[in-house]
């Protein structure tokens, strides 16, 4: 019973209680804020595995930003705060089935395999010069092009959110 | 002349494809050629018979037509003394017929049609009669049944004739059935229908004994049928809806003595067989006696000359099934002329008078001079009054009965009163007395009264071919090689026996005398003391009722039944395969709902069957 | 009780599971959209587990999974563009009303 286990464990209970809620609650503003509970939980699983670089990005990008961004969009589209009367129940346990299908494959699949026991030792390695080193040597490419779809993107979503011109 | 014998079938036929073709414009003149077409085949018939008559061996041509395998079907004819007869018999009555309904069916709209049916018939008739194996006389034995079939349902706008039909053809076909197996077990042991072959197969045992009978019971199943015997008989009564005519050439003379002469043509599978004979003796027994029974109190004229017929078949069988071979035939070459004579009479007074029931007929004989002496004639040679021709061969069928079962011998002799009595209950009723008519009555022409003549003649000396101081017929018969060598034995009895027939026709008509002419015994003496034995015979013993409760009903119900089945099962199968098929198309409806999140949970879904798939085959489970 | 690579790997598959479910079945868009970036974090932890415990474990799992979270943000960018330019055209977020493609 180390305190990773137990670290992990908790991380564990939060993430699924984050997602579960979100999916449950009814009130958009509160799933905003589930999920970004759940993000935060992931980013302590990166640091549970020695990542913790990625643990901070994670928390600046997703928990800052993208949760803004979602607050940002409810605020300008109008939600009833209420579902729908309609029902699509038998779309939802189909949706149920093939999901659970799914995952229960991969779940046998992941047990079966042999994946060895060995781990990687990152104790010694400082994670950002690690990560920095990679980046910018062996990944410096992927590197530019992200920068390029960042811009795009930046664009794209300025236009696509435009408003269409009246007077034309 | 007798090579040309095959030529006989052949101008009937050639008048019903002439009048097929042409009888719309001919209408009344159809007639003719109807009537040159039977002459032209009782001028050969005659020819043949007296070629025959001169001794002259067994003619037989057949050729082969149809080759299956190894097995050769043949078809042809072939002239024995039995077919001569028969040749003359049927060509002579069938062309009476013919000359008869020009008077009797003039003014009708479907003349034409009449003589078409009358010439099938015919046609059928003489190629059944010359035929050499028994699969040709299957084919026109069905045929005739056919012909019958179209002529009795002829007035088919009334419902009674219609139904009529229909009962004549099914219940022949019972009847037939049991010819038909007997004709494939025939096949069976001797792959052949020839009867030579058949005949030798059962002298020389191929057949075993017990199959013998069987054959032989089932072959007379098939006569039951066509000659109207217990318990097949309620079709010839019923089948009096048809023209009077058609009751004269069919139901008298021809069609019905099918039956018999297919027992007479088969004889050596009888003669074989000692069961088979006491079947044929016994049913044709019972059926005389009961058919004379219901002719007794029957108010319909035809239909007690319907009865008449089938109780004198039931004599011809009796003969039969007796050992007297040459007595049945005899019987059946009498019977063809005063019959049909009796017949033709009355529908000379049904053709004046409108009417078939015999309580509005009377005092015809002032009227109708001609027509009620030749009725008086078939009555007294029908009764079995000598010297008419009935008596002779009334009188061998006696003879032959009284030799082998002392039984039937008292049932013939008890029916024979009958049968005086209740031809000369009509004659008494219809043509003495009072008249009781609504029209006035009127002689026939002369086209009508003609054949009569000719019939009357022959129903008065046709008995002096077999007497008993001369058996031409019989040693005739005896020539007959296809007998496969069986000796025709002449039954000799007791010359009291002969008076006894003559002495209990002679009490029948004396008390129809008493009851219907002079009144003296009142008409309800039997019926007012037991009114049940009265209804029961007027109601033909509710036969009818009987079948009707056990057989129509029943398979009614199992067609409904099977309505049923079909409509909910197989329907309801196929109906299943539909609302599947609907079903599954509802289904995939409902997935086109053009919603993404639809379209991502089958995509997903059918990711996990690949990956599943993929799996196992690695896992080892699957191929 | 250790913590080795199939807990976080079964970890990883349960919240794909939970983002999968609420992506397929969540009529609100932008929850959709949220399902969606649990899908991706759920990929990201994959990758980064990988990166510790993995066959060929060295710290290209992370690298890789930065690159993701940058994708994933430049996506809920333009998601929520596109959101907001239905919103204008339909009036609703409501995923069932967008089924043009029915026809």
């Amino acid at each position: 019973m180390s305190g990773e286990f137990i670290a992990f464990f908790v991380l564990a209970i939060c993430i699924f209680a984050g997602a579960v809620f979100m999916l449950f609650m009814n009130n958009v503003v509160h799933m905003v804020f589930s999920i970004a509970f759940t993000f935060l939980s992931i980013a302590g699983i990166y640091v549970l595995l020695q990542a913790e670089f990625v643990a901070v990005v994670q928390v600046i990008v997703y928990t800052g930003a993208i949760s803004i961004l979602a607050v940002f969009g409810i605020m300008l589209t109008r939600h009833d705060g209420k579902e729908e009367e309609k029902k699509r129940s038998g779309h939802t346990i189909f949706a149920l089935l093939v999901v659970v299908a799914f995952i229960g494959l991969i779940i046998w699949s992941v047990q079966g395999a042999p994946w060895g026991d060995h781990a990687a030792d990152y104790d010694q390695m400082q994670n950002t010069k690690e990560i920095g080193k990679a980046l910018f040597t062996q990944y410096v490419i992927p590197f530019e092009l992200t920068s390029v779809l960042l811009l795009v993107a930046l664009v794209g979503s300025i236009i696509l959110a435009k408003e269409e011109d009246k007077s034309e | 002349m007798m090579e040309y014998a095959w030529l006989v079938p052949l101008f009937p036929l050639l008048a019903f494809i002439l009048l097929i073709a042409f009888g719309k414009q001919l209408k009344e003149g159809s007639a003719y050629i109807g009537i040159l077409a039977t002459l032209a085949s009782l001028v050969v018939s005659l020819g043949v018979w007296m070629e025959r008559i001169n001794g002259s061996d067994l003619v037989r041509t057949d050729w082969d037509w149809l080759k299956i395998g190894d097995n050769v079907i043949r078809i042809g004819f072939e002239i024995n003394p039995l077919n001569a007869m028969m040749l003359v018999v049927v060509s002579l009555v069938s062309f009476l017929v013919h000359i008869y309904s020009k008077g009797y069916m003039h003014g009708d709209d479907r003349f034409p049609v009449f003589y078409q049916y009358l010439g099938l018939f015919t046609f059928a008739m003489l190629g059944l009669v010359i035929s050499p194996n028994l699969l040709q006389v299957y084919i026109f034995w069905e045929l005739v049944g056919v012909a019958s079939f179209l002529l009795v349902g002829f007035y088919f706008y009334k419902p009674e004739a219609k139904a009529a039909a229909k009962k004549a053809f099914i219940v022949t076909r019972i009847g037939d059935v049991g010819l038909f197996i007997a004709i494939a077990l025939i096949y069976w042991y001797t792959s052949s229908f020839e009867y030579d072959v058949i005949f030798s197969a059962v002298t020389t045992g191929t057949i075993p004994a017990g199959m013998v009978t069987l054959i032989a019971i089932l072959i007379f199943i098939g006569a039951v049928g066509k000659s109207g015997q217990f318990p097949l008989h309620t079709w010839l009564p019923d089948a009096m809806e048809g023209p009077t005519p058609v009751s004269a050439l069919i139901h008298a003379a021809t069609m019905v003595a099918a039956g018999v002469y297919l027992v007479a043509a088969t004889y050596p599978l009888f003669e074989a067989s000692h069961a088979a004979l006491l079947t044929v003796a016994f049913v044709g027994g019972f059926t005389a006696i009961f058919a004379a029974s219901i002719g007794l109190v029957q108010n319909d004229i035809k239909r007690v000359l319907a009865y008449s017929t089938v109780s004198q078949l039931g004599y011809m069988m009796l003969a039969l099934g007796v050992g007297g071979y040459v007595a049945g035939v005899f019987h059946l070459f009498t019977h063809a002329f005063f019959k049909a004579l009796l017949f033709l009479a009355a529908g000379s007074v049904i053709h004046a008078l409108h009417t078939n029931d015999i309580n509005e007929m009377g005092g015809l004989g002032k009227k109708m001079k001609w027509t009620s002496a030749f009725f008086l004639i078939g009555a007294l040679a029908l009764a079995g009054v000598p010297p008419f021709s009935g008596f002779f061969s009334k009188e061998a069928i006696l003879a032959a009965a009284y030799e082998k079962n002392m039984l039937l011998f008292v049932v013939a002799v008890i029916a024979a009163f009958f049968t005086a009595f209740y031809m000369f209950r009509l004659f008494f009723l219809v043509f003495t007395g009072e008249s009781r008519n609504k029209h006035a009555a009127h002689e026939s022409p002369m086209v009508m009264v003609a054949p009569m003549f000719i019939l009357a003649i022959l129903a008065v000396v046709a008995g002096f071919v077999n007497t008993p101081w001369g058996t031409y017929l019989g040693d005739w018969l005896n020539t007959n090689d296809s007998l496969a060598g069986i000796e025709l034995h002449e039954a000799h009895a007791p010359l009291w026996t002969a008076v006894l027939a003559v002495a209990v026709a002679l009490l029948g008509i004396l008390l129809a005398y008493l009851i219907y002419a002079k009144r003296s015994i009142s008409r309800e003496f039997i019926s007012k003391p037991m009114p049940w034995l009265y209804k029961l015979l007027l109601n033909k013993y509710y036969v009818d009722e009987l079948y009707n409760i056990l057989f129509v009903k029943s398979l009614r119900g199992l067609g409904l039944l099977l309505q049923y089945f079909d409509r909910y099962v197989v329907g309801g199968l196929v109906q299943l395969v539909v609302s599947i098929t609907t079903g599954i198309g509802a289904l995939h409806a409902r997935i086109q709902n053009g919603q993404v999140q639809m379209y991502g949970a089958i995509v997903i879904f059918g990711l996990t069957l690949l990956l599943a798939g993929l799996t196992l085959v690695v896992k080892g489970v699957i191929g | 009780m250790t913590v080795s690579l199939v807990s976080y790997l079964l970890l990883a598959a349960m919240l794909f599971g939970i983002g999968l479910f609420g992506a397929l079945t969540k009529r609100n868009a932008i929850v959709v959209l949220f399902c969606i970036e649990l899908m991706l974090n759920a990929v990201n932890i994959n990758l980064v587990a990988f990166a510790k415990y993995g066959v060929n474990a060295n710290i290209t799992g992370q690298v890789f999974s930065l690159f993701t979270i940058t994708v994933a943000a430049a996506e809920v960018a333009v998601g929520l563009a596109i959101l907001i330019a239905l919103y204008r055209n339909r009036a609703t977020v409501n995923v069932d009303e967008y089924d043009t493609m029915k026809r």
